[in-house]
């Protein structure tokens, strides 16, 4: 009996019960990617493919202005996103764990935005930002703000809806993980006089540390599939494409354009930035463990 | 062995059987015009004609589905043959569903049923590819002014100079007291915003390819022609002496004047709800979309809103961008499908056709607009043939429920001034246009150098498209 039968004959349950999984993965996950990897080296007409054009819709993609101005943007996205959005849930996760009273009500409260379904929150954000002077904020500071008609802070400004929305969900994230913190930790810390930086600093965050790293690079890779907001808060990408997304971008040229070809190429391009993120990361990351004598291999 | 061979010759006779067509299977029509359920008095009309067609063409079976055209899902309906057989799209659309093959060359249809000659031409050149017709026109549009009257009057420009209780669009003498040219509309819409507190006087779209779609009409009556054939070529002209006009009037009213609201992007959804709440006193749009403010902010139908012709440029031209509403057939329709799907528009009083089921259809169109107390009036006519006119212009005299007075001017003059959108890549053309009106409104905008804004982007679509033309 060949060896691969021997194989599967000794794992046969175990295959058993991973096939409906890997069925639908395949199905779901792998076909369309690689049938999107095939379809960026055609012209398409629709979604079906005409004929081999190699490299091409990638040259042209690199070669419009649409293309690298929503790219510096993702980028920009990405780096507000850090700015506003990462410290903010630890805080509020601390603060949370420090709560005695109506801890419950805090962590609803904290929460609540994120059952508000997206567009709603964007829709309300952008009543709110409304540049004319009766707009609701104008109002309110009796100021002339162009808010997102603004071409520099329009990025910002929608960064800061997403953080109101996301944040509530993944400091509860963070207040799960601070609980698991054993007592006895914080104690012998006391003890040994330590001030409560100094307990944040040597028992908190190192415990908190992997689930840093991780929120860090999902929250990249969510931020590089920023789209609905800047569609709806600024009429898909304004004022003059100062908030447009690559996401966005793939959006327009598949189903604006019927150009599949060159969707599926953008596609491939932003997965391959996070892929290229994603490494970097754990690559820097495992060299600091390397250097702190975590990893001996 | 045998068995299994027994087995497999039943399960295939079977799958033969299934196959196979029933000798009084009728052939299925989907009308993606459907109304949604929610809308009882338009679904009952919908049966009713839906009950006549059936009785008179027993071969057919009509299924309603309240599709509404969208970038979001037309393209996997496509794919998947899941559209409605005949659907509603916007006026944007056809060129680009052409091309790419999701709608059907329905031009022996239309020849067979002799509609083809009745069709208003330019409509017909607008659903056209290659010399072939893909579309039939719901109705047409042609751009114009809408104004809020209440708003004019409080800024001092009109009054109710005959004392019946109507403010008046003309002054004693008879003249028009709406903007006749750009100037007059500059200066109306500056007294507006200096007058009223927080009303913006006009507004200027600038995004979803809506700005460029209105800018060329405003281009087209300062003297620009954008798109021209020079030497057997065709060329852009994007940055000819009319369009930098027309966008120096945007720079002028925007950064001079302040008569524009304070947003960069706006887009034709902005219109109404701005006109409804008072916060806009003026605004470019199509005649198709004038019951918009009526209906959606809830106005009866002699409240003083206003539609008014284009004004005229500095050296007189004075267009008015015109185009249609078209209903689509999916490419995967047959032919028979098709036919019936046509004559269904009959029962829908929506086709040349003026039979007594037609006739009723559009009756029962105005009685119930009417009850939902939608403004009627007169409409731009996709069919040409005399006896569609006069029985429609008929039939709009009667049901009409708003004062003409405020509308009838646009109406007169519209056939002077209709003219159908550029030739090639106007989506492209509008989408580039959208960025440099965006780039003036943007507060920056008042140093901007317009002749080269509008040079480079010329350029960029010279190169970019308009050679593909050649």
């Amino acid at each position: 009996m060949p060896k691969i039968w021997k194989f599967i004959r000794k794992n046969a349950k175990a295959w058993a019960i991973m096939l409906p999984s890997l069925v639908l993965f395949a199905f779901y996950i792998w076909v369309p990617l690689f049938q999107n990897i095939s379809l960026s080296f055609y012209k398409t007409v629709g979604t079906t493919k005409v004929k081999f054009v190699g490299l091409e819709q990638y040259r042209l993609l690199f070669q419009s202005a649409d293309f690298l101005k929503a790219l510096g943007n993702t980028f920009e996205y990405a780096l507000w996103s850090l700015v506003i959005g990462f410290l903010l849930p630890i805080v509020i996760a601390l603060i949370l764990n420090e709560v005695v009273h109506l801890r419950g009500l805090f962590r609803t409260m904290i929460y609540f935005p994120n059952i508000v379904p997206g567009i709603a929150v964007a829709i309300m954000w952008t009543f709110l930002f409304d540049p004319n002077p009766y707009g609701v904020l104008n109002s309110l500071f009796k100021t002339n703000n162009l808010w997102l008609n603004n071409e520099k802070a329009v990025i910002p400004l929608i960064v800061f809806t997403l953080t109101w929305k996301g944040a509530g969900a993944t400091s509860l994230i963070y207040l799960a993980n601070l609980q698991t913190i054993d007592k006895v930790y914080y104690e012998a810390a006391r003890l040994e006089g330590a001030s409560a930086w100094q307990r944040f600093w040597h028992v908190t965050l190192p415990h908190l540390k992997g689930q840093i790293k991780l929120l860090l690079i999902v929250q990249i890779i969510s931020v590089f599939q920023v789209f609905y907001e800047p569609l709806v808060m600024t009429k898909g990408g304004g004022p003059n494409g100062a908030s447009s997304t690559l996401v966005q971008l793939i959006y327009q040229i598949a189903f604006e354009e019927f150009d599949a070809g060159k969707a599926a190429a953008l596609s491939v391009i932003v997965a391959l930035i996070l892929f290229m993120l994603t490494g970097l990361y754990f690559y820097l990351s495992k060299e600091r463990r390397k250097q702190h004598g975590e990893i001996t291999k | 062995m045998k068995r299994l061979m027994v087995l497999i010759t039943v399960v295939l006779f079977v799958f033969a059987l299934s196959a196979c067509k029933h000798k009084d299977e009728k052939i299925v029509i989907t009308i993606g015009m459907w109304p949604d359920e929610t809308a009882k008095e338009d679904v009952e009309m919908f049966k009713e004609w839906k009950r006549r067609f059936e009785n008179d063409y027993p071969q057919y079976e009509i299924k309603g589905q309240n599709y509404e055209y969208n970038v979001d899902t037309f393209l996997f309906m496509a794919e998947t043959g899941t559209i409605p057989t005949v659907f509603q799209t916007w006026f944007t659309e056809p060129q680009k569903l052409i091309a790419n093959g999701y709608v059907k060359d329905i031009t022996d249809e239309l020849k067979a049923l002799g509609w083809y000659d009745k069709m208003d031409p330019e409509m017909r050149e607008a659903l056209s590819a290659g010399g072939r017709t893909y579309g039939v026109p719901r109705d047409g549009y042609g751009l114009g002014l809408f104004m809020n009257l209440k708003l004019l009057e409080e800024a001092g420009l009109i009054e109710d100079y005959d004392h019946d209780g109507k403010l008046d669009l003309y002054d004693p003498e008879g003249n028009p007291l709406y903007p006749q040219t750009f100037d007059e509309l500059l200066s109306m819409a500056s007294t507006i915003t200096e007058t009223l507190e927080y009303v913006a006087g006009f507004m200027v779209l600038s995004a979803n390819k809506q700005g460029g779609w209105q800018f060329s009409n405003i281009a087209w009556n300062f003297g620009a022609d954008l798109q021209v054939q020079e030497n057997g070529k065709w060329v852009s002209k994007l940055n000819s002496p009319g369009a930098i006009a027309a966008l120096e009037w945007i720079k002028k009213i925007k950064h001079e004047y302040n008569a524009l609201p304070s947003d960069v992007s706006l887009s034709y959804n902005d219109w109404w709800s701005k006109i409804g709440q008072e916060t806009l006193a003026m605004c470019i749009v199509g005649s198709d979309a004038i019951a918009t403010p009526f209906v959606n902010m809830d106005k009866p139908t002699d409240y003083p809103y206003a539609f008014v012709p284009m004004p005229a440029g500095p050296n007189g031209d004075r267009y008015s961008l015109f185009g249609g509403t078209p209903y689509m057939f999916s490419a995967k329709a047959t032919s028979e499908q098709v036919m019936g799907a046509l004559r269904f528009l009959e029962y829908m009083g929506r086709s040349p056709e003026m039979s007594d089921v037609a006739k009723q259809s559009i009756e029962d169109g105005m009685q119930v607009a009417l009850r939902k107390g939608m403004p009627i009036l007169p409409s731009i006519k996709p069919w040409i043939n005399e006896d569609y006119v006069t029985y429609m212009e008929n039939m709009e005299q009667m049901y009409c429920n708003v004062n003409m007075n405020y509308f009838k001017d646009f109406y007169a003059l519209f056939d002077s001034m209709k003219r159908t959108e550029e030739p090639y890549y106007c989506q492209e053309m509008y989408k580039v246009l959208d960025g440099a009106i965006q780039t003036v409104l943007d507060p920056r905008g008042i140093t901007v150098n317009v002749e080269n804004l509008l040079t480079t982007i010329n350029n960029d679509f010279q190169k970019n498209y308009m050679n593909n033309v050649n």
